[in-house]
């Protein structure tokens, strides 16, 4: 019995000035499994691991562990009971080495000195065990992300983890390195570790979980064992709503293909990609799938005129054009949605319509000066074309929901007024219901004319929506395929290198 | 009313610097009523002269994303040039101009430092404060450089009005001017936006380079100008003038609320910075301390000016925060 209730929320609310972010929420989790937590963003799920974890302390309500009351004050106290998070914004000190950061806090010391031949065995020892490919005298700096991730993982094992969550571990993993991580988490789940698992991939949650638990709005929806689950009915609880048809082009298409707006000749960067060659045609969305390290982000980068050209020609409406830099891609009509929103899609200090008018401030003048009423009623104007909540064009970018934040970025491209938009993995990370909406501005901007190229690692996604495929894969294009021939097993195989013998 | 409200809570941080010169005028009168003599509220404005100039300009550099640690050995080159012209017989308003577009050419050796050759901003001008520094001692070979025509000193540091210099006009006329700049021109704008986040105001179409050139050109400028009062107030021109300058430049900056990260920062908050440190500097000689408290005081308003900031703008974050709706998962 006690290992059904291993963790237990009992009516655990959190409020923050002005808004609750729990609500009485109550449910368990059973020793050993791997639970996944469900919801749309802002559903609460981060503030719930954020109080097991001793970020927060819940406002009313209580956490037991294996039957006995915790009371969390700091992230230390959860870590140092064997509560350890493996999470997206990885907090490692770069210039320090993996094994200096797995043992940060508990070095191994020797007459009072480090023990550095101890503390890289030690590190060693774990590595193996999490099957990583990384030396214990490696810097962090040189790591990808993905092996950061399993390099978390060691830590945790280090720290004898009892409990571990998971928030969205496989959103920048490659396909081998997402295997590699669920093997390791059979393995923990073996030594009757607890997983909590938070992710937007359905796919994964029905592969790695045995129970799931679904919050919305802050509110405790159900508790439900994953395999009695279908997906359509999964998406149904957390979003209150049949999004079934989601990923899924609504209006009839609109490709005019007698109209190439965009031509990319040869293109090649070097040592990263060579030979790019397509056409964009107006009115049509053109997908570009690729595992990671397919270099689709760095094709549109150079056509978007952010990486340097070593070689090929890019051609708009017909004319050749030298797209040196974002400023002139501009204004040649080009538009980039950026892969790392935070990072790249907007500026942190500046509010909704400061971000939005930024790439055009020459609209905004009035007698030469910028003139802030104008910026203002363009915000608020693009914020209800892209259904922006809050409305508010002083608000700032920053503190908006990723969907939201994403809507800001597509705003000011609209604002911007460019014919061809590059939108590079613009569902990523942002939840169920603001995909939808941003599927369909990219339908409604292709029925009124604009071209629309879209990176996309997430398959269903890609296949939903695009007239036309181009499959990467290792800096080459190797596939060109026509929606009536979408097939998820052969465009797979394209992206891993195969063959597709027909 | 709520319009009002909200345009008044963009100015939270001006409000509580000008709140704080308040409170501290009120201490220094008590004391001593001499503080709030005009003699000494002028006395404070033409000190705070120097140091507001270069604080205007420091704040570019620093809303850029960047720093000037060179500002005050550009004072000092500048100045060394202008005299040298000046006792040449160049006619001031044509030395003037020269000085001024010199300080670009030294403003934008540090920004290409900084933007093409990508050395840290810290660095950059750290080697540039001990380069133009150096140049200003090859050219007087260590010697002031004295009297100064009357005609240039008049020029700039006259009498006019209310028993006041003329210098003051420059003050505000080029606050005024920095002040359009950053908050009403397409460049301000940009500045703030590469501070603020560099790949995404790339992204934008914003030409980075460029504007964090001219961020440390009109940084130099200010510094600039701040040598051109100096020469006149003194009447010679030392190597070794606006040494550490520039760091009371910066505590002006940053008094006014701006981020040494970038991004962030208003000339507004950079001007009552500088009436500030300088009200500071002058009230305690008015109420008899020792000059040494001087520096102890300094660091302390620097401090608590600083915490203050990050105190309403985590007040700011928790209001946000009840928006949580709109908040990313995260919170």
């Amino acid at each position: 019995m006690a290992n059904d209730n291993y963790i237990e929320f009992k009516h655990v609310s959190k409020s923050f000035p002005g808004c609750k972010a729990l609500d009485d929420v109550s449910f368990t989790i059973r020793k050993g499994e791997i639970h996944a937590l469900l919801g749309e963003n802002g559903a609460g799920k981060s503030t719930l691991l954020n109080i097991l974890h001793g970020v927060f302390q819940p406002t009313e309500g209580e956490v037991f562990i294996d039957g006995e009351k915790v009371n969390f004050n700091l992230a230390y106290d959860a870590i140092k009971y064997g509560i350890v998070k493996v999470h997206q914004e990885v907090n490692m000190v770069a210039d320090m080495t993996v094994a200096q950061n797995i043992m940060l806090g508990s070095e191994p010391k020797k007459h009072g000195l480090l023990d550095w031949k101890k503390m890289n065995r030690q590190a060693q020892e774990l590595l193996d065990k999490v099957q990583a490919d990384m030396k214990p005298t490696d810097k962090i700096r040189s790591l990808s992300v993905g092996q950061m991730q399993v390099l978390q993982i060691a830590k945790a094992l280090f720290l004898d983890a009892k409990i571990v969550s998971f928030d969205e571990p496989t959103a920048s993993l490659s396909s081998r390195e997402t295997e590699i991580l669920f093997n390791i988490m059979h393995e923990m789940q073996d030594k009757g570790i607890t997983i909590l698992y938070v992710s937007h991939r359905l796919d994964e949650v029905f592969k790695m979980t045995q129970r799931a638990t679904v919050l919305r709005d802050g509110k405790y929806i159900n508790t439900f064992n994953t395999q009695d689950m279908t997906k359509e009915e999964l998406i149904r609880s957390m979003v209150g709503r049949d999004v079934s048809m989601f990923a899924r082009r609504m209006k009839p298409r609109c490709v005019q293909s007698d109209d190439t707006v965009l031509e990319v000749k040869n293109l090649s960067v070097n040592n990263i990609f060579e030979n790019i060659n397509f056409k964009l045609n107006k009115g049509e969305i053109l997908g570009f799938y690729g595992l990671v390290g397919a270099k689709r982000t760095d094709v549109m980068r150079a056509i978007f005129g952010a990486d340097k050209i070593s070689d090929g020609e890019i051609a708009i409406n017909g004319k050749k054009v030298n797209n040196s830099s974002p400023a002139v891609a501009i204004s040649n009509g080009v538009g980039l949605i950026p892969e790392n929103r935070k990072t790249e899609g907007f500026i942190r200090e500046f509010s909704n319509s400061d971000n939005i008018a930024l790439p055009a401030l020459d609209h905004f003048k009035t007698r030469g000066l910028q003139d802030f009423g104008k910026k203002k009623k363009n915000g608020i104007k693009y914020a209800d074309m892209v259904n922006l909540k809050p409305r508010d064009p002083d608000f700032k970018t920053f503190d908006l929901s990723g969907g939201n934040q994403q809507k800001v970025v597509l705003a000011k491209w609209l604002s911007t007024q460019v014919d061809i938009m590059i939108f590079d993995e613009p569902t990523k990370g942002i939840d169920v219901g603001a995909k939808a909406e941003i599927y369909a501005l990219m339908e409604q901007l292709v029925n009124e004319g604009k071209s629309i190229i879209m990176v996309s690692s997430e398959l269903p996604e890609v296949i939903g929506l695009s007239d036309r495929m181009l499959v990467m894969n290792a800096g080459k294009i190797v596939a060109e395929i026509d929606s009536s021939d979408f097939d998820e097993n052969r465009i797979v195989t394209y992206a891993l290198g195969g063959e597709v013998h027909e | 009313m709520n319009n009002k409200l909200k345009s008044l809570k963009n100015f939270e941080r001006e409000l509580s610097i000008a709140a704080g010169i308040v409170l501290m005028t009120i201490i220094f009168s008590l004391i001593n009523p001499i503080f709030i003599s005009w003699s000494n509220i002028k006395d404070i404005i033409d000190q705070a002269t120097i140091y507001g100039l270069m604080g205007l300009g420091m704040s570019f550099a620093i809303i850029s994303g960047g720093i000037d640690l060179s500002a005050g050995s550009i004072l000092a080159l500048v100045a060394v040039i202008l005299a040298k012209m000046l006792a040449a017989g160049v006619s001031p308003i044509i030395a003037i101009l020269v000085a001024i577009a010199f300080s670009a050419v030294l403003g934008l050796i540090n920004g290409v430092i900084v933007t093409k050759m990508r050395i840290q901003p810290f660095i950059a001008t750290m080697a540039t404060m001990s380069l133009f520094r150096g140049i200003a001692y090859l050219i007087t070979g260590g010697f002031p450089i004295t009297s100064m025509p009357s005609a240039y000193r008049k020029l700039v540091y006259g009498s006019i009005a209310l028993d006041m210099r003329s210098s003051v006009l420059i003050l505000f006329a080029f606050a005024v001017i920095t002040h359009i700049i950053l908050k009403y021109t397409k460049t301000g704008n940009y500045i703030y936006a590469v501070g603020g986040n560099e790949d995404a105001a790339n992204l934008s179409g914003v030409k980075c380079v460029l504007n964090r050139n001219i961020a440390y050109i009109i940084c130099a400028i200010g510094s600039a100008l701040a040598g051109i009062v100096l020469l006149a107030k003194l009447g010679t021109a030392e190597p070794t003038a606006g040494n550490g300058y520039e760091l009371q430049a910066i505590a002006a900056v940053a008094i006014g609320g701006a981020s040494m990260a970038g991004g962030r920062g208003t000339i507004i908050g950079t001007f009552l910075g500088a009436i500030m440190l300088t009200g500071l500097k002058v009230g305690l000689i008015v109420i008899g301390v020792d000059p040494f408290w001087q520096y102890i005081a300094t660091g302390l308003v620097i401090v608590i000016a600083v915490y203050v900031e990050i105190v309403q703008s985590n007040i700011k974050n928790s209001q946000s925060g009840k928006k949580g709706l709109f908040r990313t998962g995260k919170s």
